[in-house]
C-alpha cells in the first residue's frame, strides 16, 4: 500500500519535471502548418511564403503555409482556436484580426484566444492623388475637402481593408467627408485611380509608389508613424498636418493559446532570426514590408491597442458587416 | 523595324534550353491542372513559389505565365469527356462538347479545342507584342458605366442561351443572379444571404456551382433508371475534325478570338464572360441555331477561342500597367517583385529580355500545347470506353478533391453536395444549367458597376448615355433587345 | 379536363421557383433598400426575388395547364449515395486523412450505381487512391494529412 501511495505521489511530480526536458528536446517533431487568413495571392499570402522557407530552415522541420481564405482571415481564425497548442500550428495575423470584432459576430476571442508571439512585420500605405486633382500637400486636401463636403470620391480596396480605414480615420480625425467608392481588391481600385474615377486612393506603398515615381499619380503623404524606408523624401500624414495619425499593416505571428511558454520563446527566436536573414529582409522589403520582430508582450499590447482603435473608427463611420 | 529587333531578342532569349525547358515545365503542369476540376493555376502556382525565389527572373515568369496559360487548355477537356468544367471559362464548351462525346465525337471535338485554342493563343500573344501599352491605356477608359453597359448587354443576350424552354431559361438566369449575390456586397460591406455563416460571406464559389449543377446532376441522370443508360452512344468515328468540321470552326474561332481578346483585357471581366458572350454571339447568328446544344462544334470552337484569348490578354494589365487584375496575376507579380523587378509602365523598356522573352515563350508555349494535347486525344477518348460504374466514382473524387483544394475547407463539400441536389432537380425539371451559371458569373458584376456607376455620378441615370462608350453599349442592347422581341411581336399581330 | 397534377414537370419547377423567390425576398427584408437611384444591399436582392416569384407563377400556371409529365424516373436513390459520399469527402478529410477519405467516397458512390462488385469497388478504390496520392500529395504538393487527421 504504502509503496503504490508514495509511487502515485511521485509520477506526476516525475513527469512534470521531465516534461520540459522532453519538449525542449523533441521539437519541433514533424512539419509546423502555418495558416494563412487569405486565398493565394494576396500580399499577406506572400509574405508568409517568404517567411515559411526560412523558418522552416531555422527550425529544422518544414514549415507549409496553408490557405483558408474567408471574411478578413476571420474563418481561418475560428478554425485556429481550436486547434492543439502543441506548437504545430501558428498563424499570420493581418489587421482584418483586429477589425473584426467590431464587424462581425465572432465566436472566439480576438485576444484570449492567442498566444501572440511577435510583429513580425509592418507596412504602411501611402496617399496618392491622380494627377488633376490639385491638393499636393494634406493641408491642402483638407481645405478642400472642407469647401466641398461629400464631393470628392475616394477609392478602396474593399470594406474594412486598411485602404479603406486608412481614409475613414482621416477623415474622423479631420472632420472632412469623402464620398467612398469600394472596389474588390488592389487591382480595380488602383485601375480606378489610375483612370480617374476616383481622386484619392491610400494604397499599399509597394504597389504605388511605382506609379507615383513615374508620373502616372502623386504621392501625398504615408500613413505610419515614421517615414517609411522605401519612400524617406515623402512625409507622414501626421508630420504634414494630422498629428497622432498612424496607421499600419501588420503581418503577425501566434498561435493558439496556452501553447507552452518555451515553445513560444523558440519560435520567436527562431521568427526573429528569420527576419534579420540578408535574403529574407530584402524580400519583405521588396513587398514594402519593414521587418519589426518585438516580443510577445509588445505584440500583445500592439493588438489590444489596435482593436480599441478600430472599433472607434468603425463606429464612427457607421460601417456595418452584417 | 524595332518590332523585329524586339521579337529577335525575345526569341533568342526564348530558345535558351533552360527557357524552354521551364516553358515546357509551365504548360505541361498548367495542363494537368487545368484538367482536374477546382484545382487551378491559382493554387499550383501559389505551391511553386518559394522555388521561383531560386531561379533567375526569366524562365520563372515563363514558367508561372506557362501555367497559367496551360490551364485554359486543359480546361476543356473534362467539359468535353464529362460534362465537368476544369476552369470557369470552360463551363460553356460543356454545353455543346460533352454532346459531341456522347455521340462518339469527342476525338473531333477535343482536336478543334487545341487548335482553336492554339490560334487564339498565337493571335492574343501577338496583340500584346504589337499593342500592349496601347490596349493598357485604352482599358483605363471603361469605368463603371461602361462595364453596366456591357454586363446589361450580355444579360439581355442571355436569352440566346436557352435551347428549350424561353422562360425556364430565364429563370435560371436570375437564380444565378441571385446565388452570385450570396456573400459580402462590395458597395456596403453587409453580408447577404450568409445565415450567419461565415464560409458564405465570401460568396459561394464557382467550383462548388459548377460541380454540383453540372456533374453531380449528370452523374445522376445517368444512373436514375434502373435500366442501363448508354452515356456514350455514338460509335467513335474518328480522332480529328472532318474538313468539314474544320470549315464550320474557322470563322467562329476567329470570331472567339476577337471576344476575348476584348474582354480579356478588361479588368475584371475576364475568360468566363467571354466564353459565354461569344457562345450567344454565334448562336446568334448562325443559320441554324437549333444545332446548337446538341453537338455544334461552333460550340465548342468559340468559347475554346475566346478563353485562350482572354487569358493572354489578361496579361496586358499586369506588363504594361503593373496592375494585377486578378489573384493568380497577383501572385505572379509578387514572384516578379521578389526577383527585384518593379514592373510598371517602364517595364518594356528597363527589362525588354523579360518582357519580349516573355512573350516569345508564350508563342512557343501555345506551340507546345498543341504538340502536348493533340496525341493525348487518343487516350483521352479510350478513357470513355471505360466501364461507367468505375468512371463516374472516380469523376466524384476527383470533384471532391478539387473542390477541397480551393478554400481547405469541409463546408465547400457540404455546401456542393446540396447544390448538387438542386442541380439535379432542376435538370430533371428541364431548367438548363447554362443560363444559371452565366446569371452566377454576371450578377456580381452587373449590380457592383450599376451602384458604382450610379455612385459616381451622384444619383444620375443619363451617365449611361452622356459617357460615350457606354452609350454605344446601351445603344447595342436596346437593338438586341428589339431584335429579340420584334418576331414574337410580328407573329402576335399576325396572330390576332 | 381535369388538371393532372401528379409528377407535373413545370407545376413542380414553377412551384420551386416561386418558394426561391419569395425566400430571397423575405431574406432580404432587413437590408436596405435605398432608393432606385441610390441603391441599398437589399435592392438588387429584392427586385430578383420577385422576378423569379413572377416567373415561377408563370411556369406554374402553365403546368397546370398543360400537364406535362416529369420524363422517366426521378434517382432519389443515386443522389442520396453520391451526395453522401460527397459530404463524408469533407467530413472525413480533415478527420482522418486522404486515404481513409478516399477509399470511403469510392465505395459510397460505387454504391449509387446499378451494379456493385465488391471486389472489383475494392480494387478501384486502391488504384484511385494511389493516383490521388502520387498527384495531388507527391506532385501538386498540397499538404493534406495521408493517414490520421488533425484533430
Amino acid at each position: 500500500m504504502q509503496v503504490s501511495f508514495i509511487a502515485r505521489l511521485l509520477a506526476p511530480v516525475l513527469l512534470i519535471a521531465a516534461a520540459p526536458a522532453a519538449l525542449s528536446q523533441t521539437y519541433p517533431a514533424k512539419p509546423i502548418r502555418f495558416i494563412v487568413g487569405f486565398p493565394p495571392g494576396g500580399t499577406n499570402d506572400i509574405v508568409a511564403r517568404v517567411l515559411a522557407p526560412k523558418l522552416g530552415e531555422y527550425l529544422g522541420q518544414q514549415v507549409v503555409v496553408e490557405n483558408r481564405g474567408g471574411a478578413n482571415t476571420a474563418i481561418a481564425s475560428e478554425m485556429f482556436v481550436r486547434l492543439p497548442p502543441d506548437g504545430y500550428t501558428i498563424m499570420l495575423n493581418a489587421p482584418g484580426h483586429a477589425t473584426n470584432p467590431a464587424l462581425l459576430k465572432l465566436n472566439f476571442d480576438s485576444i484570449r484566444d492567442f498566444a501572440f508571439i511577435t510583429l513580425a512585420a509592418e507596412s504602411q500605405n501611402l496617399l496618392v492623388v491622380h494627377p488633376s486633382f490639385p491638393p499636393r500637400t494634406v493641408k491642402e486636401l483638407i481645405a478642400l475637402s472642407k469647401r466641398r463636403p461629400g464631393d470628392i470620391n475616394y477609392g478602396s480596396s474593399g470594406i474594412g481593408t486598411t485602404v479603406h480605414l486608412s481614409a475613414e480615420l482621416f477623415q474622423f480625425m479631420t472632420g472632412t467627408k469623402w464620398v467612398h467608392i469600394a472596389y474588390k481588391g488592389g487591382g480595380p481600385g488602383l485601375i480606378a485611380l489610375l483612370s480617374g474615377e476616383v481622386s484619392l486612393y491610400f494604397g499599399n506603398v509597394p504597389t504605388v509608389i511605382r506609379q507615383a515615381r513615374d508620373g502616372k499619380l502623386r504621392a501625398v503623404a504615408t500613413t505610419g508613424a515614421k517615414r517609411t524606408p522605401a519612400a524617406p523624401d515623402i512625409p507622414t500624414v501626421a508630420e504634414a498636418g494630422v498629428p497622432g495619425y498612424e496607421v499600419s499593416t501588420f503581418y503577425g505571428v501566434s498561435a493558439p493559446a496556452k501553447t507552452p511558454r518555451p515553445i513560444i520563446d523558440r519560435l520567436h527566436a527562431e521568427i526573429v532570426r528569420a527576419l534579420n536573414a540578408p535574403d529574407t529582409r530584402d524580400r519583405l522589403q521588396g513587398l514594402g514590408a519593414d521587418p519589426v520582430g518585438n516580443t510577445p508582450e509588445q505584440y500583445t499590447a500592439f493588438m489590444q491597442n489596435e482593436i480599441a482603435k478600430w472599433g472607434k473608427v468603425i463606429k464612427a463611420a457607421g460601417i456595418r458587416g452584417e | 523595324m524595332d518590332l523585329l529587333s524586339n521579337l529577335a531578342l525575345g526569341f533568342g532569349v526564348a530558345f535558351s534550353l533552360e527557357n524552354l525547358l521551364y516553358c515546357f515545365a509551365g504548360v505541361a503542369l498548367g495542363t494537368l491542372v487545368g484538367v482536374l476540376p477546382g484545382v487551378g493555376p491559382l493554387v499550383t502556382i501559389a505551391m511553386l513559389f518559394p522555388i521561383t525565389f531560386h531561379l533567375p527572373a526569366v524562365p520563372a515568369i515563363i514558367m508561372l505565365a506557362g501555367i497559367f496559360y496551360g490551364a485554359q487548355y486543359g480546361g476543356s477537356t473534362t467539359s468535353i469527356l464529362v460534362n465537368l468544367p476544369g476552369e470557369t471559362a470552360s463551363a460553356v464548351t460543356c454545353i455543346d462538347g460533352y454532346q459531341m462525346a456522347r455521340q462518339g465525337r469527342a476525338g473531333p471535338a477535343l482536336a478543334t479545342a487545341a487548335l482553336a485554342s492554339f490560334f487564339a493563343g498565337c493571335v492574343g500573344t501577338l496583340l500584346i507584342a504589337l499593342a500592349g501599352p496601347t490596349l493598357g491605356e485604352w482599358a483605363l477608359k471603361f469605368g463603371a458605366a461602361e462595364y453596366t453597359a456591357i454586363m446589361l448587354m450580355a444579360l439581355v443576350a442571355s436569352a440566346v442561351m436557352t435551347q428549350g424552354d424561353a422562360v425556364k431559361g430565364f429563370a435560371m438566369v436570375v437564380l444565378g443572379l441571385l446565388i452570385g449575390v450570396v456573400g459580402v456586397d462590395v458597395n456596403s460591406g453587409m453580408a447577404r444571404y450568409s445565415f450567419g455563416i461565415p464560409e458564405l460571406v465570401d460568396g459561394i464559389g464557382f467550383t462548388v456551382v459548377a460541380v454540383g449543377l453540372f456533374a453531380v446532376a449528370e452523374i445522376v441522370l445517368n444512373l436514375e433508371s434502373r435500366q442501363a443508360r448508354e452515356v456514350y452512344t455514338g460509335p467513335v468515328t474518328g480522332l480529328m475534325p472532318t474538313v468539314r468540321d474544320l470549315k464550320d470552326a474557322a470563322w467562329p474561332t476567329v470570331r472567339g478570338t476577337a471576344v476575348g481578346a476584348f474582354f480579356g483585357v478588361l479588368p475584371g471581366a475576364g475568360p468566363a464572360l467571354s466564353s459565354f458572350a461569344t457562345y450567344m454571339l454565334e448562336k446568334k447568328i448562325a443559320r441554324d441555331p437549333s444545332r446548337f446544344g446538341k453537338g455544334a462544334i461552333e460550340g465548342v470552337a468559340a468559347p475554346e477561342a475566346a478563353n485562350n484569348a482572354a487569358a493572354q490578354t489578361a496579361f496586358i494589365p499586369m506588363l504594361t500597367l503593373g496592375i494585377p487584375a486578378t489573384a493568380t496575376m497577383a501572385l505572379m507579380l509578387g514572384a516578379l517583385t521578389l526577383q527585384g523587378v518593379a514592373t510598371g509602365p517602364q517595364v518594356m523598356h528597363e527589362k525588354p529580355d523579360l518582357f519580349w522573352g516573355l512573350i516569345a515563350s508564350m508563342w512557343i508555349g501555345n506551340f507546345l500545347l498543341v504538340i502536348l494535347n493533340l496525341p493525348l486525344v487518343g487516350l483521352w477518348v479510350k478513357l470513355l470506353t471505360v466501364p461507367y460504374r468505375w468512371l463516374f466514382p472516380s469523376i466524384i473524387l476527383f470533384c471532391c478533391i478539387g473542390n477541397f483544394s480551393v478554400s481547405n475547407n469541409p463546408f465547400d463539400l457540404y455546401l456542393c453536395a446540396l447544390i448538387g441536389v438542386l442541380g439535379y432537380v432542376l435538370v430533371k425539371l428541364e431548367c438548363e444549367p447554362a443560363p444559371l451559371l452565366l446569371g452566377y458569373v454576371l450578377g456580381p458584376l452587373l449590380e457592383e458597376n450599376l451602384r458604382r456607376a450610379l455612385l459616381i455620378a451622384r444619383g444620375d441615370p443619363t451617365v449611361f448615355f452622356t459617357r460615350p462608350i457606354s452609350a454605344a453599349f446601351m445603344i447595342a442592347t436596346v437593338v438586341i433587345l428589339v431584335v429579340m422581341v420584334a418576331p414574337a411581336a410580328r407573329g402576335m399581330r399576325r396572330g390576332t | 379536363m381535369k388538371p393532372d397534377l401528379r409528377n407535373n414537370r413545370d407545376l413542380i419547377a414553377g412551384l420551386l421557383f416561386v418558394v426561391l423567390g419569395g425566400l430571397a425576398i423575405i431574406l432580404a427584408r432587413d437590408y436596405p433598400l435605398g432608393t432606385t437611384m441610390r441603391m441599398g444591399p437589399g435592392y438588387f436582392p429584392t427586385v430578383l426575388g420577385g422576378i423569379l416569384l413572377l416567373f415561377g407563377a408563370y411556369v406554374l400556371a402553365r403546368g397546370i395547364r398543360s400537364g406535362e409529365k416529369v420524363k422517366g424516373e426521378w434517382g432519389w436513390r443515386p443522389l442520396a449515395w453520391i451526395t453522401l459520399s460527397i459530404v463524408l469527402f469533407g467530413y472525413l478529410l480533415d478527420r482522418a486523412g486522404l486515404v481513409p477519405a478516399t477509399v470511403v467516397t469510392l465505395f459510397v458512390a460505387a454504391a449509387a450505381g446499378r451494379e456493385f462488385r465488391f471486389k472489383e469497388v475494392l480494387v478501384l478504390a486502391i488504384v484511385m487512391t494511389a493516383f490521388s496520392v502520387a498527384v495531388f500529395s507527391w506532385g501538386l504538393k498540397l499538404p493534406y494529412p495521408l493517414i490520421g487527421g488533425y484533430y
